[in-house]
């Protein structure tokens, strides 16, 4: 006869802990009233004062009073606020009832969202850590994750490219795949999305779970492997109407710490010409008088950046009676980007509400649109793409504007001085190119609740994702982002026009019940969801005319760039969990899920995905109370878990053996017709399914030094098995690869976080600090296959050995002289004196470079022996303090661009540390670099042969945020509270790594996205993260 | 117990049958190969797809692996410009073997693409014959599908010898991999599938210019009997393609070579592949691999004529041989036809004019973007085929007169050979000179089993005198040219790596 899932699915959880029996009550009104006050005797406002098994409840005023109508003298009143330890007191024979509330220091009482439910924290059985808004408010960012970095013990998070609303890489507890998705699973408000959540607006968001361990995750079974992360939105608080108004504006730039130092035109030139003399030929007429150049550098890559600035506007409005509860958040973020011509603005708003019908009905609609606009220039990816790494490579002596200060349209040198590529004007490939993203994204969710009986509740959502998309892209015949490309060149376009709609629908069922000491939850429901995507690429080129961009203004029609794609999905799954306590000492909890699939093979559709857990609560022993004391232990839990999950993210047809039809790699002609081809372009697998992981967990949770240390510690071991992969064939077959379930990876590790309450005096001073240990190993891989290497050949991955490990040759300085070479291996008629000693590992005498006779070896690793991250509050009267830190330890980058950047036959600019190459045995210069003599023959080898030499320590700790703020004491009629702050985020980088400005970079060759799990830890030079410094105001009316 | 209803509808969910079809998701973009091959139109496709590849192969690497592979072609060797080994060590036969196989990219692939059409081939005739449609056309789908693996399968026993034989679609992992078959039983198959697509094709006049022929077929099915040295029978083959008129010399040899749209699959054409101009993707690019570099945009305009000229860079490959422009007689008006020369302004070598090849540069629009189709197979080398079948078997007299018509409208006078080595000889420098740069003259040296002197003694000429064979001045070929010459290509260690089989 009573509804709990009124707050949040709060008091359900609260029942479980304090559950009594109640019998049945007896139907007449008594009014109570009351104060309720912390433990100093101050009235608490917003405190949500409920009857026990009713939906009935109310809040207190500012005062800390209530009143409220309870349905019969033995009602029990349940009393709870944030922060405080919440209470059930039997109501009092006058109706009067004045309680005070204890602080809850250890955050036992903190309601923790789960998979498809709430808990208090206290009896947790699984590994989740949680993040609330006022942890991470005032920190100027667009994405979330970027104010979580550093947060979040087992959770690595790097910003691989600092272009604003991307970049953000999340891994949990170091999961990875062969080739199967690796990014967490997003779950807002119950609903798991299909993107990632860089879009979202970060103050929408109320509290953040991060699920860890499989006991946690199972609930969302085949999607669960690389962890969940839980979303709710703002709701309004019972009994409060508030408005807020929060505002931030700043100035984001790129300091010169940690930007690659390239030659300027003086030092090019002076290379140049010692190229030639070291070589015995003539100096070309250009590059005979360094000096000439001297001051006349043209800087490229400096010429992308400029200062950027970064506003942020949010409204917050919340309003929560009786019958209704509505919130409302409306936000707007500009940031322009600190390369030219990048800006990112989304305009946003959420709405959330719900009406309670009945004492047994409750419905609730929650809608979210947004609108993001983006231009993003082609700044990352491989040399001769992404603009800022073309920057870098070109010739600091070639002219950014010409003589009337217009921008020149491209740059070359004549032959003669080995300048054989066009270089075009960047500064123009940013301005002039056009690479506009327009989303239109909805979110929307519906549901009903209803209580038939006492502790059963049945709820049923509708959930829908809209995502719209459309990209439009314009090169005019004025700009390139190709190298080697003369401008004017034919100007392209393309366009891209996409849907994709989800819709879920989830059916649930929770009954609660006690009998004693003994406390049950039973959840059981099934949920159906469903995927629709579909895109059009319409390409065109050869314009007439750059101002008319559309389609028909174009000559040609791209056949080949122009198509259109359906992607669809479909899940339907059955789940059920029974939760149980004895005395909230004794936890345990079961789970299960089932999903059935349309990904996967006709015969393995359907998979189970079973979890169990249990904790101990040691401290709420009696002989642990005796020993409480002395050890200055005043809170003590042991938990542990097991299951499995998995991971679909295989695309959706990958079973299918597929037919295509037209297009350049079917398509044939005779004479000068077209004739349509169509044949099987991937073999079937019929039996392929999902990715499993068994994972167990162990963890401790502790209080110290009554609860001033609070701490936690897990250790896990999982074990990814299944792993999807295209086995590679022999391509007589007429194919290059099978895609099987196939190979193993174990994955272990041990993670820490610790919050201390330092001082607690007029200075608060609080730290919480974590870090994690994340290791792995490939336990097997497809039969007969004992290396898997990654897409360019820089990377390994080895049974025995961690995944995806930089392989290479290694460098052992250069020939120093004749006799040197003699006596050194060598590669046949290729290493001469000066040139790059690399290592004979397998001993037969010459250094080869791949096939049988290979002498390379892992060099190094791109992940991190631990990840730690440490925030600091200080609190002083009205000012308060904090300051991030992340950091990251043991971990390499392969210094890719180098191939580029520090290509000795002197095609391109290169680093100024190629100042001090070999030159002669007299001038050996730093050892680091060789001789430019020889041509490609020789330097090819530096540029070509991977080796150790480009693999750098990039450990790093950073300094993510400073943010000083100070709340304004002044009673406005206007405004009833009002805080200052002031922010600088990324502040400052502790590093060794010298390849580059971010030592969190990963990048992908084509430059869009982070790299593949068989490719991580590669610097191309990707879009450099900015510092920003913001001012902002929180003001709430 | 209401609650308990409400559960028992809550717990039946979506276990029901009804679930099936909710996951039953085809994809909409392509089909399966469970709703493919089952019309007219499926198999009319299929047969397409498999001449695709053939666009690769002939685009560029067939030059690298055959004609820079041999006496004819080198490379205009550009010191500057690095990650050129895969084609030089082609061409100075220098080509990384360790056990057994070899590390090429162009070799390998060009295996890889010759199966790619074979498996095209096999997934057509192992369905083709379960759906009912027209005779006529059927016969004729089958009978290109037998061509093009007969033609595949061919070249690949004359690059390696022994190869893997699948003649079924791979359906399983384990079937991907098979043992290698003898170079016997390889050409076996070919001349059976040869055989049968020549009973099965209609003749030149019948088929869609461009597609394989009855007379393509028995071209391809002579010159298999001729590797195998099975002279006899390939005499009456080729006799027929003689007698069927459906072939004969263009007066002008240089007419002979397709343009950018005209002069297709004209009467000298048996078979060709085949290019489109444009932006479908179907295009060539070959002539810009024939020429020497840097060119300058000036100086490669009169060449392909394209309204946006740009500059060249890198090293140039197919560079037609002092040897090559030697073996043309006196007064041969097939050298004028095949051989140009252009200045190369920011050339580092002494002499800064270079030839090149003349038959693939045709004007087109398209910077980059050729639509000349390239021949396999032309009725003046079905003429000195015969005549080479003729002198094998001891009719030299009856051998004369074939390699005249050639001769004669080369503007030369007949042969003065007589004897049948005299002959021999003959033929095979009348082959280099009519196919220079049709990729010929590697598999004629080791069919006629002269390729180890042949380039051994042309690798001691360009060691001798490398600015004679356009290195600049100081450069010399690496010091292990010419020390890998054999007659066929070890298979390719990348898939030697995936196969148990070698």
């Amino acid at each position: 006869m009573n509804v709990y899932y009124t707050f949040r699915g709060m008091k359900r959880a609260l029942l479980l802990q304090f559950l009594l029996i109640s019998g049945m009550s007896v139907w007449a009104q008594v009014s109570v009233t009351g104060k309720i006050t912390d433990e100093k005797q101050v009235g608490l406002p917003g405190v949500t004062v409920a009857v026990k098994g009713t939906q009935i409840a109310t809040t207190t005023n500012a005062e800390g009073l209530f009143n409220i109508q309870v349905p019969g003298k033995k009602s029990v009143l349940v009393i709870s606020s944030i922060g405080y330890l919440s209470r059930e007191m039997p109501i009092a024979e006058n109706g009067v009832m004045n309680i005070s509330l204890a602080p809850d220091s250890k955050g036992l009482g903190e309601i923790v969202i789960i998979g498809y439910g709430s808990q208090v924290r206290k009896a947790m059985t699984g590994a989740v850590q949680t993040i609330s808004e006022k942890d991470v408010k005032d920190i100027p960012v667009s994405q979330i994750t970027q104010k979580l970095q550093g947060r979040l013990a087992g959770v690595q998070i790097n910003q691989t490219t600092g272009k604003p609303g991307q970049g953000m890489s999340v891994r949990i507890r170091g999961q990875l795949s062969v080739s199967a998705g690796s990014d967490p699973l997003y779950v807002i408000d119950g609903f798991p999305i299909t993107g990632n959540i860089s879009n979202l607006n970060p103050d929408e968001i109320e509290n953040l779970s991060v699920l860890k361990d499989a006991a946690s995750t199972s609930l969302y079974g085949s999607r669960a492997a690389n962890g969940v992360v839980l979303i709710t939105t703002r709701q309004a608080k019972r009994g409060q109407t508030t408005a807020s108004l929060n505002v931030y504006g700043g100035v984001q730039h790129l300091p010169m710490h940690g930007r690659i130092k390239m030659m300027n035109a003086e030092e090019f030139a002076e290379f140049k010409k010692e190229y030639y003399e070291d070589a015995g030929q003539a100096v070309p007429v250009e590059f005979q008088n360094p000096a000439s150049y001297r001051n006349k550098n043209n800087d490229w890559y400096d010429a992308l950046i400029r200062k950027a600035p970064l506003s942020s506007y949010n409204l917050t409005l919340t309003s929560n009676t009786e019958k209704t509860s509505t919130s409302i958040v409306a936000g707007y973020l500009n940031q322009q980007g600190v390369v030219l011509n990048n800006a990112y603005s989304r305009y946003s708003l959420r709405m959330n509400n719900t009406v309670n019908i009945s004492d047994k009905v409750r419905v609730g609609f929650n809608i979210a649109p947004q609108y993001i606009e983006d231009n993003t220039p082609l700044t990352d990816g491989d040399r001769g793409t992404g603009v800022l790494f073309n920057a870098l490579h070109t010739w600091p002596v070639m002219p950014i504007r010409d003589s009337t200060g217009q921008l020149t349209l491209y740059n070359k040198f004549p032959a003669s001085t080995n300048n054989i590529f066009n270089y075009p004007n960047w500064v123009r490939a940013a301005k002039e190119i056009v690479n506009k993203n327009k989303q239109t994204n909805l979110i929307g969710n519906a549901f009903i609740s209803y209580t038939p009986i006492k502790g059963l509740n049945l709820r049923s959502t509708l959930n829908a994702e809209y995502n719209g998309r459309k990209f439009f892209f314009f090169s005019p015949s004025t700009a390139t982002n190709f190298i080697n490309v003369p401008v004017p060149t034919t100007a392209r376009s393309y366009r891209i026009e996409g849907t994709g709609i989800t819709w879920l629908n989830e059916n649930l069922a929770t009954y609660t019940r006690s009998f004693g000491d003994h406390n049950f939850e039973l959840l059981g429901g099934y949920t159906n969801q469903k995927f629709h995507g579909e895109y059009t690429v319409i390409s065109a080129n050869t314009y007439t005319d750059d101002r008319l961009s559309t389609v028909q203004g174009a000559v040609n029609l791209d056949r080949n760039g122009t198509y259109s794609d359906v992607q669809e999905w479909a899940l339907t799954s059955q789940l059920a969990r029974l939760t149980y306590n004895y005395q909230g000492k004794y936890l345990a909890t079961v789970a299960f899920r089932r999903d059935g699939s349309s990904r996967f093979g006709a015969n393995k559709r359907y998979g189970s995905f079973p979890s169990a857990s249990l904790g101990w609560v040691v401290s709420d022993e009696n002989f642990f109370q005796k020993i409480a004391k002395s050890t200055k232990i005043s809170f003590a839990k042991l938990r542990s878990s097991y299951g499995v999950i998995g991971n679909n993210n295989i695309g959706n047809y990958t079973p299918y053996a597929l037919v295509n039809i037209g297009g350049s790699g079917l398509n044939s002609v005779f004479g000068n017709t077209i004739a349509t081809g169509a044949a099987v372009t991937s073999l079937q697998n019929r039996v392929l399914s999902w990715e499993t992981t068994k994972q167990f967990d162990f963890g401790v949770d502790l209080a110290l030094f009554d609860d001033r240390i609070q701490f936690t510690y897990d250790y896990y071991v999982k074990h990814t098995s299944n792993l999807l992969y295209g086995v590679q064939v022999p391509q007589e077959s007429g194919f290059s690869n099978y895609t099987d379930n196939i190979g193993e990876i174990k994955f272990w590790g041990h993670e820490f976080a610790v919050t201390s309450r330092n001082l607690q005096g007029r200075l608060k001073w609080t730290t919480t600090a974590n870090i994690s240990f994340n290791r792995n190993v490939v336990v097997s891989l497809a039969d007969g296959i004992d290396r898997v290497y990654g897409g360019d050949g820089l990377h390994i991955t080895q049974v025995g050995k961690p995944f995806g490990q930089f392989y290479g040759l290694v460098a052992d300085g250069l020939y120093k002289n004749q006799s040197d070479l003699d006596k050194s291996p060598k590669i046949p008629g290729r290493s001469t004196v000066g040139s790059i000693k690399l290592l004979d590992k397998n001993g037969d005498g010459v250094i080869t470079y791949g096939g049988d006779k290979d002498d390379r070896v892992i060099t190094g690793s791109p992940f991190p022996k631990f990840t730690y991250g440490i925030v600091n509050n200080f609190q002083l009267g009205n000012w308060d303090l904090s300051i991030t830190g992340s950091g990251s330890s043991g971990n390499s980058l392969l210094v890719r661009h180098l191939y580029s950047t520090a290509n000795l036959d002197g095609v391109f600019n290169l680093v100024e540390e190629v100042k001090y190459r070999w030159r002669s045995e007299a001038n050996p210069g730093k050892g680091f670099y060789g001789t430019t003599v020889g041509g490609g023959n020789v330097t090819g080898i530096e540029r070509d042969w991977p080796n150790s030499r480009f693999i750098a320590d990039a450990s790093y700790f950073s300094i993510r945020n400073i943010t000083l703020g100070y709340n304004v004491n002044v009673k406005s009629k206007v405004f009833k509270s009002a805080r200052l702050y002031a922010s600088v985020q990324q502040v400052y980088t502790f590093t060794k790594y010298w390849g580059g400005p971010n030592p969190e970079t990963s990048a992908q060759g084509d430059g869009n996205g982070p790299g593949d799990n068989l490719d991580q830890g590669i610097d191309l030079s990707n879009y450099p993260v900015p510092r920003s410094y913001t001012l902002g105001v929180n003001i709430n009316f | 117990m209401k609650y308990r209803i409400i559960l028992t509808i809550l717990a039946a969910g979506c276990g029901l049958s009804g679930c099936h079809k909710f996951l039953d998701i085809q994809p909409q973009t392509s089909l399966t190969s469970e709703t493919f091959f089952k019309t007219q139109g499926d198999f009319e496709q299929a047969v397409n797809a498999t001449y695709n590849p053939l666009r690769e192969i002939y685009n560029n690497q067939i030059f690298y692996t055959t004609e820079m592979h041999s006496d004819n072609a080198y490379y205009y060797r550009n010191p500057q410009f690095g990650a050129t080994d895969g084609q030089e060590n082609l061409a100075d036969f220098a080509i990384t073997v360790s056990n057994n196989v070899m590390t090429n990219g162009h070799v390998t692939q060009q295996y890889r693409d010759y199966y790619v059409i074979i498996s095209r081939c096999n997934q057509v005739l192992s369905t083709i014959d379960a759906v009912d449609f027209d005779a006529t056309v059927k016969n004729n789908l089958k009978g290109q599908a037998l061509f093009m693996r007969a033609f595949s399968y061919f070249a690949l026993e004359r690059y390696f010898g022994s190869v893997p034989l699948h003649l079924t679609p791979v359906l399983t992992r384990q079937q991907a991999a098979l043992p290698l078959s003898s170079p016997d039983s390889i050409l076996l198959q070919v001349e059976s599938d040869a055989l049968a697509a020549s009973k099965l094709l209609p003749n030149k006049a019948a088929q869609e210019p461009g597609r394989a022929t009855s007379g393509a077929a028995k071209t391809l099915l002579a010159d298999s009997y001729m590797e195998h040295h099975k002279w006899s029978d390939a005499e009456p083959v080729l006799k027929e393609v003689v007698s069927s008129n459906d072939y004969s010399l263009i007066p002008d040899y240089k007419n002979v070579f397709s343009g950018t749209t005209d002069n297709k699959n004209n009467a000298e054409s048996v078979f060709e592949v085949q290019f489109l101009q444009g932006s479908d993707g179907l295009n060539g690019s070959l002539i810009y691999n024939m020429l020497p570099m840097p060119l300058s945009a000036a100086e490669i305009e009169p060449i392909v004529q394209v309204s946006n000229p740009q500059d060249l860079s890198g090293e140039g490959n197919n560079a037609p041989t002092p040897d090559l422009i030697a073996a043309y007689e006196t007064g041969d008006k097939r050298k004028a036809a095949t051989i140009g020369y252009v200045f190369s302004s920011g050339s580092a070598n002494t002499n800064k004019t270079y030839p090149y090849c003349l038959k693939y540069a045709k004007p087109h629009a398209i910077w980059a973007n050729t639509g000349n189709n390239v021949p396999a197979y032309r009725y003046a080398e079905v003429l000195l085929m015969l005549a080479e079948v003729l002198n094998e078997q001891g009719k030299g007299g009856e051998a004369i007169p074939y390699i005249d018509l050639v001769r004669t409208r080369a503007g030369l006078v007949g042969t003065a050979a007589s004897s049948q080595t005299d002959l021999r000889a003959a033929i095979l420098q009348e082959r280099r000179v009519e196919l220079a740069f049709e990729c010929k003259r590697w598999f004629d040296l080791v069919r006629s089993n002269t390729f180890l002197t042949v380039i051994t003694d042309y690798g001691n000429r360009i060691k001798a005198d490398p600015e004679a064979y356009y290195y600049p001045p100081g450069a010399v070929p690496p010091n292990n040219a010419f020390s890998v010459v054999t007659a066929r290509y070890p298979l390719p260690a990348d898939e030697g790596s995936l196969s148990p089989y070698f």
